[in-house]
């Protein structure tokens, strides 16, 4: 249990630096941004309280606003999408008490219901930081691509994350 | 009593998650990008040593490019250097009892030279962290520039490091003017391509055409007057009714920005006293 405990939190300090040295420079076509870091917010155990869910999810999203100027806006989006988080899982995994394990996964979850849960999370999380960029620039056409795009694209990289992580682990054992 | 000490256990999550959401609006929408604490920006000691390093490995990407444009610039220089000669010559030539009169203002401006650790471009507030501060002789509101034209003004500092606001961020305004012509107008992104910027508050009278260049127009105390801005591409229809709005092209290329000269103005204080002294003396007793 604390051994996934370290794991995740490890994960999440090698993230939260990506996100901020690498993922923040990539714009794919100009709309597309990866938000890899909120892979940590989707993997935060389901057994976990409410109070110290948010907490984390506030904390996460602070310490990238400040390393990238965008003061609030990740802490805002961070910490909606952490109380959305279990609503989400309960729409496409109803009984969580079933899971195998606690931390949300591909291999407790199985691929599909990964990858919409992961989706769901991802487009909650582009809107909500798209959206309050447009209170500044506002352009409707390119709001939805940029939604899309960087949903799309954050997607991929959980999933990707979620894969590397597991086989890590497979042949740690 | 007892009830709304149960109900306060209860709803405990939901108080937390309501404090968690008002204090990121409150940061959020706290407009001023003065204001900012320098713990909750990118200038702070932590995120500056991150970005010191990943700005110690990264800085040799680019390098083909500088190299280019300071191989350009030097090419540049170097004419420069020829025609004076050329010039003094000339002078020599002419006569020697005249004495050329002492440029006093040539003493005024002085550099620091910094690099660039952490830098956006696709945002829509840029901001640009350097690894030098306040120990370095540093101060908010100073410009900076790069080889190519102007970069931004100097917003917080901390003691080893500062953040720049950055000529891609509409909250800075800079007061620039048709080389030339001397019309001024004031300088503003629009947030669509960090290549190109808005020349606002053009008078309608004002004549110029698609290829001349943007310099800024002396009018603070950030920035000397004529450092390039950028050139005209064409004007913008439909913008503003009483002015002209002119698309400009930027010489800065933000996209590969890694050495940065800020500018340290030596009257700055001086002016600033006068300018003070003028309103106060304005001001009725």
């Amino acid at each position: 249990m604390s051994k996934s405990a370290l794991q995740l939190f490890l994960i999440t300090v090698i993230l939260v630096l990506a996100q901020v040295i690498v993922f923040k420079n990539i714009c794919l076509f100009g709309i597309a941004v990866p938000f890899a870091f909120i892979y940590s917010l989707l993997r935060l155990p389901v057994t976990l309280s409410r109070e110290w869910l948010y907490t984390i999810g506030f904390a996460l999203g602070l310490t990238v606003d400040i390393f990238t100027d965008t003061c609030g806006m990740n802490a805002f989006a961070c910490t909606v999408s952490a109380a959305l988080r279990r609503p989400v899982l309960r729409l496409y995994f109803p009984r969580d008490d079933e899971l195998t394990d606690p931390y949300p996964c591909i291999s407790s979850l199985g691929l599909v219901t990964y990858a919409k849960y992961a989706l769901s999370m991802s487009l909650v999380y582009c809107a909500l930081i798209f959206i309050i960029e447009a209170f500044s620039f506002f352009n409707i056409l390119r709001l939805i691509l940029e939604i899309a795009g960087s949903t799309i694209l954050t997607t991929m990289f959980l999933i990707g994350i979620d894969s590397l992580t597991i086989r890590h682990r497979e042949k740690r054992l | 009593m007892h009830n709304l000490l149960y109900f306060f256990i209860k709803a405990r999550p939901w108080i937390l998650f309501v404090i968690y959401l008002v204090a990121s609006c409150i940061l959020l929408f706290r407009n001023n990008p003065y204001q900012h604490s320098i713990y909750l920006t990118s200038a702070n000691n932590i995120s500056s040593a991150v970005y010191n390093t990943a700005a110690g490995i990264t800085s040799y990407f680019n390098l083909r490019d500088i190299n280019e444009d300071l191989q350009r610039r030097n090419s540049d220089l170097e004419l420069e250097v020829l025609n004076l000669k050329a010039r003094i010559q000339k002078y020599h030539e002419m006569d020697y009892a005249m004495s050329t009169p002492v440029d006093s203002s040539l003493s005024r401006y002085n550099f620091i030279i910094a690099h660039v650790i952490n830098n956006s471009v696709h945002r829509t507030h840029n901001y640009i962290t350097i690894e030098k501060g306040e120990l370095d002789g540093i101060r908010p509101e100073m410009g900076v520039v790069d080889q190519n034209g102007v970069v931004g003004k100097v917003n917080v500092t901390g003691p080893h490091s500062a953040r720049i606001i950055s000529l891609l961020n509409n909250n800075l305004r800079l007061s620039c003017k048709v080389k030339g012509n001397d019309q001024v107008g004031s300088l503003v992104w629009n947030g669509d391509d960090y290549r190109e910027a808005v020349l606002e508050e053009i008078p309608r009278h004002a004549e110029f055409t698609p290829g001349d260049t943007i310099v800024t127009s002396g009018y603070s105390t950030s920035f000397p007057e004529g450092v390039p801005v950028g050139v005209i591409v064409d004007e913008l229809k439909g913008y503003d009714e009483n002015f002209y709005a002119l698309r400009v092209r930027l010489f800065t290329d933000f996209s590969t920005l890694s050495t940065v000269r800020v500018i340290v103005d030596n009257m700055s204080d001086e002016l600033k006293e006068v300018e003070r002294d003028i309103e106060n003396m304005s001001k009725p007793n």
